[in-house]
């Protein structure tokens, strides 16, 4: 019984901080305590602890934070052995392979106008030079004053 | 029906109000309904796997998430750490979220269960939280309304503002962090957060007596702590 009035004293305590009371009951609330200093006091002090604790600046989580969060689900993903199919790849890793691609097909490019690597593929420009193959180009060994044994001059 | 009455029922005071068809819905009532519609769509995305869901929510609650856990555990770094394991959680358990009631009241009671937890961890290895509210800048803290930070500064007046209110800031997230853990938990829901009496008892699983009542026995309880401080 003095416990169930202890909490409804409670509650009706933070009721009334908290402005859920509608006028009558706020004025029967401090009707009750209107003789009380004790009460009051502890009311004025409770009202100051909250204006500090509500006068707390927001905080604010790092800029990288979902960056942050999703390489902990990758690498808890690759823990338990599953394939992180969910998850972002993330800007970097996308960046270094749109690099690699470029790079691959520049490198295709290039070799296909390469003279040296065309020759390559052509079997008929494999010369026997002491026992080693060598390649030399069609061009490169009509140009080279030294006839087959000179090495081949790519450009 | 009048959800002006729901929004005064959970404490939402002083927002302004416009008239549609009769029913009246004010301002912030009419911005939790439409974050709510946003939440049931992104997490019926996230259910079906869609990745920029899960990451729109997680744009969306990271700050509220971290700021949470931060007055929780008093330590930006070991804040920071156990928020991005709320997502986690989030992630993982998203299937088991069965759209009753409001996403974040889900969303704050994984963060909540999470530092609980890792309190008692802590205490276990005897971590000392350390308080570390000399490394918030103002940049990092940005205040509502003109500026928290300078709210607190104005209660000490003088030329010292800055630094007596520093030095409270301190004292009450230390004192914040000395207290019982559910005690805390109320604190920062009710009186940091400013979140209402109906959404703390879905994250909290405490009948509304409940609430006001340990709610009361937490602001004594941090009163009582802050005594050299007042006045």
């Amino acid at each position: 019984m003095a416990q169930s009035e202890t909490n409804s004293a409670e509650e009706l305590m933070t009721a009334y901080l908290d402005h859920e009371m509608d006028e009558q009951e706020s004025e029967a609330f401090e009707a009750m305590f209107a003789d009380s200093p004790e009460t009051q006091e502890e009311l004025a002090d409770l009202r100051q602890v909250l204006q500090l604790v509500q006068g707390l600046p927001e905080v604010e989580a790092p800029p990288d934070f979902f960056e942050k969060v999703a390489k902990k689900i990758r690498r808890r993903k690759l823990l338990e052995g599953d394939v992180p199919v969910f998850i972002t790849v993330s800007f970097q890793v996308l960046s270094v392979m749109v690099v690699l691609v470029i790079a691959a097909v520049y490198t295709m490019i290039h070799l296909d106008r390469d003279p040296a690597a065309k020759l390559e593929k052509d079997p008929k420009a494999a010369v026997e030079v002491d026992g080693d193959t060598e390649v030399v180009g069609e061009a490169g060994a009509e140009a080279s004053p030294a006839g087959p044994s000179s090495p081949a001059s790519a450009d | 029906m009048s959800t002006g009455g729901a929004a005064a029922e959970d404490g939402d005071r002083g927002s302004a109000s416009d008239e549609a068809g009769g029913v009246t819905i004010d301002a912030k009532t009419a911005r939790r309904m439409e974050q709510d519609r946003r939440d049931k769509i992104l997490v019926r995305r996230l259910k079906l796997g869609d990745e920029r869901a899960f990451q729109e929510l997680v744009q969306t609650y990271q700050n509220r998430v971290f700021g949470l856990v931060f007055r929780m555990i008093g330590n930006r770094q070991e804040a920071e750490d156990l928020a991005q394991d709320v997502f986690l959680t989030v992630y993982k358990a998203i299937g088991s979220y069965r759209g009753e009631g409001r996403f974040y009241t889900w969303l704050y009671r994984v963060a909540s269960n999470t530092c609980k937890n890792r309190i008692k961890y802590l205490k276990g290895r005897h971590f000392n939280t350390r308080v570390d509210v000399d490394d918030n800048t103002e940049a990092q803290m940005p205040s509502r309304e003109g500026g928290a930070l300078h709210s607190l500064q104005s209660q000490v007046p003088g030329p010292e503002a800055m630094i007596q209110g520093q030095r409270l800031q301190r004292a009450i997230q230390r004192e914040l962090a000395n207290l019982d853990e559910e005690h805390r938990l109320l604190i920062v829901l009710r009186d940091i957060e400013g979140l209402p009496y109906a959404d703390i008892m879905r994250i909290t699983g405490l009948p509304a007596g409940t609430v006001k009542s340990r709610l009361h026995r937490a602001r004594v309880a941090l009163k009582e702590r802050m005594k050299s401080y007042l006045r």
